[in-house]
């Protein structure tokens, strides 16, 4: 069970964060300021650290400096109500894995905590192929196979495919699809990202396959992995 | 009127340096008058001293009572002073009966109070004849000194009367303002009580305190335009806000009355509820947009390729729709510009144009040049937006009855609209007949 340290000054979302967590199976920790929390972070072993960008006490961007410095690699979600693109930055800079704005659905939470814990399991190294259950796809050629069958992707069409396999077996939630594979922080509109997903989804789960897409409700996509 | 109230103005404070600047002006001439004068008699009595006690002194000592007696008699004994004493002081003739105290012989002409046998105030000089006998010569001096009382009057007097005067007329100059000043403050408490249809009285005068009051009037205008709109938004907002999640409390309530939730009904409240959080970031969004500092990550951005980067991001979503998505963008136009927002903005307009434009229609995208300022189009064939609405569709937080309709923050435009006051460009609507014609021009 993955631990994870919720550094939050607010006493009610605190708690509704480590609620949302105990629910999805993670083990959570609350601290409610920036001294304390960077204490525990430096202290105690987490997986992961959902940090609040304002706290009383030493500020989330100062915390996440300081744990970095001390040679810590643990995913931090950064959490802030700050949502502009250079605060986006400013907070990935100073060492944050990720960045979520205020308000958010515990949902999206949990599906980037995922994520970011993921990746930490899987560490980087030169791949030319990425295989989920009978899917494969190629990095060099940029073409996906499955059941003996060529099937070929437009640009983003591949990176949302490489995306979602890389992640798969996660919630991916539409923003996190938009912000990772187009690398745009605003809201995108209704459903474009459904109709993304829908089109490639056409295409890889082609009559006769077992659906490897599915729809998560009011959250996001996932790709099967088993 | 309090004193130190009076004191403060700045009129009373200005006519009190200048009165007393003035006084010392005066003060410094009279000064000098006097000075000039009384030295110029001074002298004038020294020289007849001198000369008669010259006179005097050449007679032969026999004749010198005769001719001391001789003076006395034809000036009379009222006029001059003179006296001879002998070596040892005694009195030998003249109307002087004792040497007067500090009356240096060949030394300075002092001056002396009446006596008995003079009876006004005397200039003396004493002279030591060649006999060892003492001849004092002396001039009645009551008309210089008359001269001096009357000068050094006229300096008290004129000082006096330039302060008092000064006093009075910056007493008087400053009533005016400090009674203007007190209107201005009382209006100014007034406007902090919250009565923000206030304004501060001007006069026809156009002085300082007028420009003063001028703009504090055009702020206030502003301010009550801020307010008004802060109110307003913070209306739509409520009832954007409320209408949504009262459905989903009434939804809600009613699944916990329910034996066996429905799953389908969780998430539909689910989703009512994050369409709430929608629009909050959108809202936020708004804010930051108009809090961010001008041209913060402004670059040479070619728009050709922005506008082609967003037809294709929504290309599956008008096909989606079955809707043609057409652009017209062949060369590159580069604009100093921040070209995620700029995306941002043209996203925006797509996508409500696909909305409105609905099955069948077509959106076309066109990069057009309005004499040498590059303008981003984005037309639909749907139902437009009517003339009254266009104005107010721009404005923070407005929704116009067909956002209503749809899903989402229904903020689009409002953003579209922060994006390019940020940029100093101008977004238009106009009638594409049928449909809505959206204008960004990227010109100066």
């Amino acid at each position: 069970m993955a631990r994870v340290l919720v550094i939050e000054d607010d006493v009610d979302t605190a708690a509704e964060i480590a609620d949302c967590l105990t629910a999805s199976g993670f083990e959570a920790e609350q601290c409610f300021d920036g001294e304390a929390g960077l204490q525990r972070a430096s202290g105690e072993a987490f997986d992961a650290i959902t940090l609040d960008r304002m706290l009383p006490g030493l500020d989330g961007l100062d915390l996440v400096r300081a744990l970095r410095e001390q040679g810590s690699e643990i995913p931090v979600l950064m959490v802030s109500a700050l949502s502009d693109v250079d605060d986006r930055v400013t907070g990935l800079r100073a060492g944050g894995d990720d960045y979520l704005v205020k308000p958010f659905a515990p949902a999206e939470l949990v599906a980037r905590l995922e994520v970011l814990l993921r990746r930490r399991r899987t560490p980087a190294k030169p791949e030319f192929m990425l295989q989920v259950a009978d899917l494969k796809l190629d990095l060099v050629t940029r073409e996906a196979m499955r059941e003996g069958r060529c099937i070929e992707l437009l640009p983003m069409e591949f990176k949302l495919l490489e995306f979602m396999m890389r992640n798969a077996g996660q919630t991916l939630s539409r923003r996190m699809i938009f912000e990772q594979v187009w690398e745009y922080y605003f809201d995108p509109g209704t459903n474009l990202i459904d109709v993304h997903v829908g089109k490639l989804r056409r295409k890889i789960d082609f009559p006769g396959t077992r659906p490897l897409f599915r729809t998560e409700r009011g959250v996001g996509y996932v790709l099967d992995a088993a | 009127m309090r004193l130190s109230e009076l004191w403060r103005t700045t009129t009373f404070r200005l006519t009190l340096v200048y009165g007393l600047v003035f006084a010392v002006g005066v003060v410094a001439l009279l000064g000098m008058v006097y000075l000039q004068s009384v030295v110029y008699l001074t002298r004038r009595v020294d020289g007849i001293l001198y000369t008669e006690a010259a006179a005097l002194a050449a007679s032969p000592p026999a004749q010198l009572r005769d001719r001391i007696d001789t003076d006395l008699l034809l000036n009379g004994p009222n006029t001059n002073v003179f006296a001879l004493f002998s070596a040892n002081g005694g009195w030998i003739a003249g109307n002087l009966r004792n040497q007067p105290p500090g009356l240096a012989v060949d030394g300075k002409p002092i001056e002396i109070p009446p006596t008995a046998t003079f009876p006004t105030h005397a200039r003396l000089i004493a002279r030591r004849l060649p006999s060892g006998e003492e001849l004092v010569v002396g001039r009645d001096i009551n008309q210089l000194r008359e001269m001096r009382a009357i000068v050094a009057n006229a300096l008290v007097w004129s000082g006096v009367f330039i302060l008092i005067a000064g006093l009075a007329i910056g007493t008087a100059l400053s009533i005016g303002p400090i009674r203007r000043l007190r209107v201005l403050q009382a209006t100014g408490r007034d406007i902090a009580a919250g009565n923000l249809t206030r304004r501060m009285p001007i006069s026809q005068r156009n002085d300082e305190l007028d420009l003063f009051a001028g703009t504090v009037n055009s702020m206030m205008s502003e301010i009550e335009r801020l307010m008004a709109e802060v109110k307003g938004s913070t209306d739509t907002i409520a009832h954007d806000l409320r209408t949504p999640l009262t459905r989903a409390r009434s939804q809600l309530h009613r699944l916990q009355q329910a034996e066996h939730p429905d799953r389908d009904e969780i998430a539909r409240v689910t989703a009512e509820i994050d369409e709430v959080l929608e629009r909050f970031r959108a809202l936020m969004r708004i804010s930051e947009l108009e809090a961010r500092g001008r041209h913060a990550g402004f670059a040479p951005t070619d728009v050709a390729q922005v506008l082609t980067q967003a037809v294709e991001l929504y290309q599956p979503l008008a096909e989606d729709g079955s809707v043609t998505l057409a652009l017209a963008a062949d060369h590159s136009v580069v604009i100093d510009a921040d070209a995620k927002l700029l995306f941002e903005a043209a996203s925006n307009l797509i996508d409500n144009a696909i909305k409105f434009a609905g099955p069948g229609g077509v959106v076309q995208v066109r990069l057009e040049d309005d004499r040498g300022s590059p303008c981003i189009v984005v037309e639909d064939n749907g139902p437009g937006i009517p003339p009254e609405e266009r104005v107010t569709v721009l404005q923070r937080f407005y929704r116009g009855e067909r956002d209503r309709l749809t899903a989402g923050s229904g903020l689009g435009l409002t953003i579209v609209s922060a994006i390019v006051r940020l940029h100093s460009f101008t977004l238009t609507l106009s009638d594409a007949d049928p449909g809505l014609r959206a204008v960004i021009s990227c010109g100066p």
